[in-house]
């Protein structure tokens, strides 16, 4: 993914969250963690679905395990942390670059 | 004030519909959960449930009565029917005019409200069924109860999502002990598994993907399950006379409400339904055997529910017996207290305690004796089935020896 499609996509997951959290996006810089600005349980979960529906992606997010989220693919699959605004626009990332592989 | 005993139990669930067979699968923990198959899966990204595959409605209905009853309907009046016949129950016209009926269901009807709108939005129908709104109304299955029977006293609906069973039979007990009702049939129904309200879980994100470990390390979340259990309580003073079979005796219920959050388990609010269920019943904590838990096999539950039992029964948590019947039935919401009565009160008179299915390894953080996979005989003197359902509503009884 080049840089621009990147600073596109972590602009969008700011204002996914930001909508969830209904609160301003200039607060969330890419090491706020979810947690500090109030999140609970649903609200990630309201998160996860409003990236799901942004970018049309599948984010395998279990709330029984809702610090990290487990990626696969063809290659294997890997464990990638879920706690910051970065972390989830890491995630939305890979899926993104991985939809458009396919 | 009178003492209420359970003396008719009837069941519909995923391990069996003879009560028989019910208690032998909770014993030997052999599990409900399988394959989805009673709804096309392709849409779903879980495809596991603890389904009723052996219930074939034209066995207990005739085809004109049948197009009248919703799934979770079909699955209230056979257990109802079940639980009059197991407690040898004579519904003269005296006591049908005085019998209280209540059922406790989460979401209604909604293998009516699914294909109804399917067919409207996904298929332009012009039109629904007419039907529609007598099945899937919230109160059908009691209603249907009533009148199958020929139930004529105080009937009505409990809707509090997964505690709506428990709270069902906890209204009907304190009715007969209060001289309201001579006899209540009261329990809690639920068929649900539908492609819509499955959607609406996966999205929550609790379900597993295998299957329901409660209370274990290596749990992955709930299992839904559909179902349903119809008890006959009455006086125990009516029970003895006529000579009927008594299961159990009820001894207390309590009921809180935890004003916090919509979905969490508060351990505060829960403890406070346990201390309450106590106190009504005049039980102390060191005096209770055996819990049936609400243990969904999610993280935050049996956790919440482990924090909740040690708060309301301080030290004697420690020699506490607590086994969850949700890696057989899966959970049945609306039903599950029901079932988990019924489970409770067949301990109670088998002096059984069922295990806790697909126990693997034990978890820092639920660390009570949870029967792991084999079943236990121990003396119970008194028991507690406890539920706690979305919306922070705990509804718990408990029940003693008979």
């Amino acid at each position: 993914m080049d840089t621009k499609a990147g600073l596109q996509v972590i602009d969008d997951v700011r204002s996914v969250i930001a909508d969830a959290l209904k609160i301003p996006v200039e607060r969330l810089t890419p090491g706020t963690r979810l947690d500090e600005l109030g999140a609970e349980s649903l609200d990630v979960i309201e998160i996860v679905f409003g990236l799901e529906e942004k970018f049309d992606i599948s984010i395998p997010f279990q709330a029984n395990d809702a610090t990290r989220v487990t990626i696969g693919d063809k290659s294997g699959s890997k464990d990638m942390e879920f706690s910051t605004v970065g972390d989830v626009a890491n995630i939305v990332q890979q899926l993104v670059a991985a939809k458009a592989a396919r | 004030m009178n003492r209420v005993v359970i003396t008719g139990i009837g069941v519909v669930s995923p391990i069996g519909s003879a009560r028989e067979k019910f208690w032998s699968s909770l014993v030997e923990a052999r599990s409900g959960i399988g394959p989805i198959s009673i709804i096309p899966t392709e849409r779903l990204a879980v495809r596991i449930a603890a389904q009723v595959l052996d219930f074939d409605p034209a066995k207990h209905f005739d085809p004109k009565r049948q197009s009248l009853l919703d799934r979770f309907s079909q699955f209230a009046v056979v257990a109802a029917r079940a639980a009059v016949q197991d407690a040898q129950l004579d519904i003269t016209e005296e006591i049908a005019l005085r019998t209280a009926t209540i059922v406790g269901n989460g979401a209604g009807g909604m293998n009516t409200i699914d294909d109804s709108y399917f067919r409207l939005y996904g298929q332009d129908a012009t039109r629904a069924h007419p039907l529609s709104i007598p099945r899937l109304m919230m109160n059908a299955a009691c209603s249907l109860v009533s009148m199958d029977l020929g139930l004529k006293g105080p009937t009505f609906t409990i809707a509090s999502a997964c505690a709506s069973g428990t709270h069902a039979i906890g209204q009907a007990f304190q009715m007969v002990r209060m001289g309201q009702a001579p006899v209540a049939l009261a329990g809690g129904t639920e068929a649900c598994l539908t492609v819509g309200t499955i959607k609406g879980w996966e999205a929550l994100r609790v379900l597993s993907t295998d299957t329901c470990r409660p209370f274990s390390r290596t749990r992955t979340g709930l299992v839904l399950g559909e179902g349903a259990a119809m008890v006959v309580l009455e006086s125990r003073e009516r029970a003895v006379a006529r000579g009927a079979p008594i299961y159990a005796e009820m001894l207390g219920f309590g009921m809180s409400a935890d004003a916090n959050d919509i979905t969490a388990i508060d351990p505060d609010g829960a403890a406070r339904a346990m201390r309450a269920a106590l106190l009504d019943a005049k039980v102390n904590p060191e005096d209770v055997d055996y819990v049936n838990a609400h243990g969904t096999g999610t993280a935050l539950n049996d956790k919440g529910e482990t924090a909740a039992l040690r708060k309301a029964f301080g030290a004697s948590a420690e020699y506490l017996a607590v086994s969850s019947s949700k890696g057989v039935l899966g959970h049945s919401l609306g039903a599950a207290g029901a079932l988990e009565l019924a489970a409770t009160a067949l301990a109670l008179h088998h002096q059984t305690i069922p295990p806790t299915a697909n126990f693997e390894e034990t978890d820092p953080d639920c660390d009570l004796d949870y029967v792991p996979n084999t079943a236990r005989n121990a003396p119970i003197q008194n028991a507690m089935s406890s539920s706690f359902a979305f919306g922070g509503l705990n509804a718990v009884l408990v029940l003693g020896r008979a």
